[in-house]
């Protein structure tokens, strides 16, 4: 029992590293956004929406593996 | 003797008696009573506005209600014209702007100790099928009958697996973001709570108090309740707005 209790740890945690991909790629995006404002800053509000629009998206897949870990956690007692 | 009365009171039900049996006896989700506070919280400033806006003089400067509504209007008319289109944007606008502030005062109400709306997946599916139909009926405006259903199996008929699994996909992406996000808050700061809880009891007088969390914990709710909840916001009624306009035909570039 708490050998399973431990691997549903473990489960968890590993879930969650699908946040590190998705840091990645949101630093990737804000670092382009920063140098789209750099070469054109009148279209600075645009770029701020697509950026933010852009991020969301990337972070979906973030929040499947934090859903994963909670289903995990809080439904496998 | 008993048995018979038993059977014979089972054979008078009706179906109508017997949803309101159900109805009466099903213990409601705590989600409901908070959609409806909200619901009346948005109904109720709503007719403010229009209250003041009768009221008020044109040739005035706006203030109170009046600007209040001026400026909601503005706001999201302004960002799905930008998204849309200027044809196509004025048939969405009431009701990007309608969810807008649905979303946006769900996402906020955890602050005020109600249970949040989107915390709750039905809720969320529910917002996200309403998109999906919208989508769906922009699809079948711009295509017509028979090519709403031929143009999934373009370019091969093979490809009809992919095409079905991108339709339906913005509805499971759409839901379980907005609902990942607001309960990925809410179980954050409950953890965060036990933990301030469990940390403050080792000190010995005082200890049955959490006095650690209120010191720390208004900078996580500024983050998790007002941020995340408007930008998650923001994203659902840009990402309806521009799943829209992509069915929708492109207007011609005059300008």
């Amino acid at each position: 029992m708490d050998i399973a209790r431990g691997l549903i740890a473990i489960g968890a945690g590993i879930a969650v590293l699908t946040g590190t991909m998705t840091g990645a790629g949101q630093g990737y995006a804000a670092g382009k956004a920063v140098e789209a404002v750099g070469r054109n800053p009148e279209a600075e509000s645009k770029i701020r929406s697509m950026l933010i629009l852009g991020a969301a998206i990337a972070e979906t897949a973030a929040i499947y593996g934090l859903l994963i870990s909670f289903l995990l956690l809080f439904v496998y007692q | 003797m008993v048995i018979c009365e038993r059977i014979s009171i089972k054979e008078r039900r009706e179906p109508l008696n017997e949803f309101l049996e159900w109805a009466v006896t099903t213990p409601l989700q705590v989600e409901v009573i908070s959609i409806w506070i909200i619901t009346g919280l948005i109904i109720a400033l709503v007719f403010a506005v229009n209250h003041a806006i009768k009221k008020a003089d044109v040739m005035a400067k706006p203030t109170g209600f009046v600007l209040l509504g001026v400026l909601i209007v503005q706001t999201f008319s302004t960002i799905t014209r930008d998204n849309m289109g200027k044809n196509n944007a004025s048939g969405y606008a009431p009701y990007i702007g309608a969810l807008a502030l649905f979303l946006l005062f769900s996402n906020i109400s955890g602050l005020f100790g109600l249970a949040q709306p989107t915390a709750n997946y039905s809720v969320t599916l529910t917002l996200a099928l309403i998109s999906f139909v919208l989508i769906q009926r922009a699809v079948f405006k711009t295509n017509g009958f028979v090519k709403y259903f031929t143009r999934l199996f373009e370019p091969y008929p093979v490809f009809f697996i992919m095409n079905f699994f991108g339709a339906v996909a913005p509805l499971v992406s759409m839901s379980l973001r907005l609902f990942g996000n607001i309960t990925g808050g809410t179980i954050i700061m409950m953890l965060f709570y036990t933990f301030t809880g469990y940390i403050s009891g080792f000190i010995p007088v005082i200890g049955q108090f959490d006095f650690i969390g209120p010191l720390v914990a208004p900078f996580l709710h500024a983050y998790f309740d007002l941020f995340v909840g408007f930008i998650q916001m923001y994203v659902f009624i840009s990402l309806t707005t521009v799943f829209v306009a992509n069915e929708l035909p492109s207007e011609t570039e005059t300008t």
